[in-house]
């Protein structure tokens, strides 16, 4: 299960570098300030939630940090190199799965291998070591619509993972989801980014998924966005859904929501 | 999959039976009503004289539906080149798109004879007529599938660093695939009625032709014998379609239910 391999170590910075600098960035729509001022260092193998309400430009933010959008000012950049179009090093989750229903399973995880003009035959093993650790390996020769909503999720998981990306986004991923299922992608995320330590930047609007899920979360407020708050969630690793009944836990859920609230009333 | 056929054939059984007992009421009502043959002639009589003119049936069956598949193709492939125009050039997609779905209203059989003036009796008349009249759902119904791309997938394919070329032929074109079967169905008997008007007007030949014959010698027999030929052929195209449709679009099959995963 552990022997998934690791992406060669190509850096041009120093190993102490972020892993992802977002600096000074604002962006604006016409004369609409969506981020204003945000700047977030986020450190290699680091999982950073950003917390904040609905609309408030945090997924504005993964945007600029995918290279699909421009930044209005200020700059971002990973490993060192600033962002300035899409990059292999990026992979993403969207709210939806997003899966191409003609494909089957395998071939949506693969659908990145063959965008990046991979070879295929090198990554399908690989493909079928994400499935199989994600628990749909069963399902690799489904078409989508065979599977569950929770499934598709876990297979667009495995694609954003497939090519071997350092960062991974994640766009509030299962909010699509009900909630049972919820809880459970929660730990079943950790427990494949704990074999496959990237640097994830996790968008949501449930402060529990945040504590349970971060080493950092980062509060924005409404827009234009701002941080308004940051807070290191030292919670051993390896996490199981039994934390959210730990009073340290609550804690910080209570420290968080105490944030936000103070936002709402400036 | 034997049930699928199992639950088709039964489907089937009831339309089967009904225009069953449609043919005998008919038989039974032209014996019984003694109604003289040339107002309207019985099934049975009918069915004989498909057998003993076949041969005129067939000669004339073949220029109909060579003109009907040639023109319906010219149209699939146009259809498409266009629907790729208007989806990837701005001035297409404003200036002509409107001018397409607009011209649409125009009766396209009413442009046959003008047709005739131009370029005289014959195949290229007949051919154009099938083109012109399959031409615009074609093109809007391919237009429509390669344009509903749904945002996300294409945000998907952008952030993997997919480029245009990728994105068409790995979302645009299979996105599509349904749509231009929806508008080859809609397509291929439009096609025929536009052969066959065109062959009402302007031919020597052709089964159209043949109708327009029969109805001249008040033979009606070979006139319904024509009519079902026809009917038969037109069934057999779309048939055709309708089985190439679900081989290619396979991930729309039906509802396949009982190969899905719950949970």
């Amino acid at each position: 299960m552990s022997t998934l391999p690791e992406s060669k170590e190509k850096t041009h910075a120093e190993p102490s570098s972020p892993a992802l600098r977002i600096k000074n960035v604002r962006k604006f729509y016409d004369d609409l300030e969506v981020i204003k001022n945000v700047s977030l260092d986020i450190a290699q193998n680091e999982f950073v939630s950003v917390l904040g309400p609905s609309g408030c430009g945090k997924s504005t933010l993964l945007m600029l940090i995918t290279g699909l959008v421009n930044c209005s000012d200020g700059e971002i950049s990973i490993m060192g190199e600033p962002v300035r179009g899409p990059r292999p090093e990026i992979g993403m989750v969207f709210q939806q799965p997003v899966l191409l229903p003609w494909r089957t399973v395998l071939d949506n995880v693969l659908f990145p291998i063959e965008l990046l003009r991979l070879s295929r035959a090198k990554y399908v093993e690989r493909a079928m070591e994400l499935l199989a650790m994600a628990k749909i390996d069963d399902f690799a020769h489904h078409l989508p619509r065979q599977l569950s909503g929770g499934m598709r999720q876990r297979a667009s998981i495995c694609r954003a993972l497939v090519h071997n990306p350092r960062v991974l986004l994640m766009d509030e991923p299962f909010s699509a989801l009900d909630a049972l299922t919820r809880d459970e992608m929660g730990v079943e995320l950790l427990r494949i980014w704990q074999v496959n330590r990237k640097t994830v930047i996790f968008v949501t609007h449930s402060i529990r998924e945040a504590a349970f899920l971060s080493d950092r979360v980062v509060v924005m407020g409404r827009r234009p966005a701002t941080i308004i708050e940051e807070m290191t969630i030292d919670l051993p690793r390896p996490r199981q859904i039994g934390l959210t009944e730990d009073e340290r836990f609550n804690q910080y859920v209570r420290g968080l929501r105490k944030a936000i609230e103070a936002s709402h009333v400036r | 999959m034997f049930g699928k056929t199992r639950n088709f054939s039964i489907e089937a059984v009831w339309p089967i039976v009904i225009s069953g007992g449609l043919l005998v009421l008919w038989e039974a009502a032209v014996r019984g009503l003694h109604i003289r043959s040339i107002i309207l002639p019985p099934p049975s009589e009918i069915f004989l004289t498909m057998i003993e003119r076949r041969d005129l049936l067939l000669t004339h069956l073949w220029p109909s539906l060579y003109l009907t598949v040639l023109g319906f193709w010219l149209s699939v492939v146009g259809g498409i080149a266009v629907a790729i125009l208007v989806t990837y050039s701005t001035i297409m997609r404003k200036g002509f798109y409107p001018i397409i779905i607009v011209s649409q209203v125009i009766p396209k059989i009413s442009i046959a004879p003008l047709f005739i003036v131009w370029f005289g009796t014959g195949t290229v008349s007949e051919l154009l007529l099938a083109f012109l009249i399959t031409f615009f759902p074609m093109t809007i119904n391919s237009a429509l599938g390669f344009q509903s791309i749904d945002e996300d997938i294409g945000l998907m394919a952008r952030t993997f660093m997919g480029s245009d070329w990728q994105i068409f032929w790995k979302i645009r074109m299979p996105n599509a695939l349904p749509y231009i079967f929806g508008g080859m169905k809609i397509s291929i008997t439009l096609a025929i009625i536009g052969v066959i008007v065109s062959e009402f007007v302007a031919s020597q030949e052709g089964i159209g032709y043949l109708i327009k014959l029969a109805g001249g010698l008040l033979d009606t027999p070979l006139m319904m014998a024509a009519i079902t030929v026809l009917s038969i052929s037109g069934l057999a195209l779309y048939g055709l379609i309708a089985y190439a449709e679900r081989r290619a679009v396979y991930w729309q099959a039906s509802s396949d239910i009982s190969s899905s995963a719950g949970g």
